[in-house]
């Protein structure tokens, strides 16, 4: 008898449970979220250029700026995951730590061209073009725009150094940068 | 409670959303180099680096000629990337065959001065018959690129003017140029 009542009062129980949970199963929920555009650049590598002497000290170029071979810095895995992106480039002309305006004859600054490729149509590409004395040392220039969504491995080449007027480097540290952006037009 | 949790989810996607960026960038990516510092006295013009004066003497006295000379020598295309100082120095010119003390009344050596110019605003000027030579280096604070005439002369008998020349066929000094920086 009292294994009956057991018994009974379980199914009761089980009873009222589906009834309830019955009850509930209702309504509707939503679920919703969005995707943020995002455009990486992956890590220069590598993360500076050293050109190590810039000027002849012998023949006929003694004390100009030697020749320099091309520089490339690669940026892998970059990214945007949506189209009317570009790639932006602002450069600044090697200048040397002494700012005292140089003598006739000689420069003080080194400039370059940077181009960075492939994205959109033409690549983006400046050439500094920093006066003897170091002033508008910092130069611009854009991409074309990349319409779709895209991932590349994207480099960054340095080439076409030059000094103005081809004067005599004047002697010391030479420092210059080149900074790239990812983004919407 | 299960509605809750739905809100609560929406809610963390939107904050990601708010962390995402559009536009990424790279650098400034350093691009660094040096111009050693450097001097040459560049190349002499001309055929030869001889300063040559032919016959020392006056034939018919014997003594140092009152007339020599010699066209300076052009040093063409120097330059320092940094003051500098020029220095210059020179040797007697002496009889080359001759050996020993010279007798009485006779000389186997003549001096001059070396002038460099064209550098610094005063030359440098050094005397082969004297025994200081303060002039003979001169600085200047800045860069500079351009030609340097050296030009030698105010001959002199070593021992005195009265004295006479030994005959010898080969009489020699030397000068040297020296371009330094100065920092």
């Amino acid at each position: 008898m009292r294994l009956t009542a057991i018994i009974l009062g379980m199914a009761f129980t089980v009873l009222s449970s589906t009834a309830v949970a019955q009850t509930a199963v209702d309504g509707q929920a939503d679920v919703t979220g969005s995707v943020a555009n995002v455009c990486v650049l992956g890590a220069p590598s590598p993360s500076s250029i050293n050109l190590g002497a810039l000027s002849s000290t012998s023949g006929a170029r003694a004390g100009k700026l030697d020749t320099i071979a091309n520089q490339t810095v690669n940026l892998p895995n970059s990214y945007c995951n949506f189209g009317g992106t570009r790639i932006s480039i602002s450069s600044t002309a090697l200048l040397a730590a002494d700012a005292s305006a140089p003598p006739a004859g000689f420069s003080r600054a080194v400039n370059f061209t940077s181009t960075v490729g492939t994205w959109g149509t033409p690549n983006a590409q400046v050439t500094t073009n920093a006066a003897a004395n170091g002033s508008s040392a910092t130069a611009n220039g854009d991409s074309g725009v990349q319409a779709d969504p895209r991932e590349a491995n994207l480099s960054l080449q340095l080439s076409a150094f030059t000094a103005p007027g081809d004067g005599f480097l004047v002697t010391g540290a030479y420092a210059g940068s080149v900074t790239i952006t990812l983004g919407p037009e | 409670m299960r509605r809750l949790l739905l809100i609560c989810a929406v809610w963390a996607s939107l904050a990601a959303s708010a962390a995402a960026q559009d536009t990424d960038q790279a650098g400034p990516i350093p691009v660094t180099g040096n111009a050693p510092t450097f001097c040459t006295v560049g190349g002499l013009q001309g055929t030869d680096n001889v300063f040559d004066l032919g016959i020392l003497i006056d034939t018919t006295t014997g003594l140092l000629s009152q007339s020599l000379s010699a066209p300076p020598k052009t040093m063409a295309g120097a330059f320092c990337n940094a003051g500098s100082t020029i220095s210059i120095t020179a040797t007697s010119i002496e009889a080359q065959t001759l050996t020993g003390a010279p007798p009485n009344g006779y000389s186997d050596e003549v001096d001059f001065t070396a002038t460099a110019s064209g550098w610094t605003t005063s030359p440098a000027v050094f005397a082969t018959g004297s025994g200081a030579n303060p002039q003979s280096s001169q600085t200047r604070g800045t860069p500079f690129s351009g030609n340097i005439i050296v030009s030698i002369d105010d001959f002199e008998t070593a021992g005195g003017s009265a004295l006479r020349m030994l005959a010898d066929p080969v009489y020699r000094g030397s000068i040297t140029l020296t371009l330094t920086t100065t920092n």
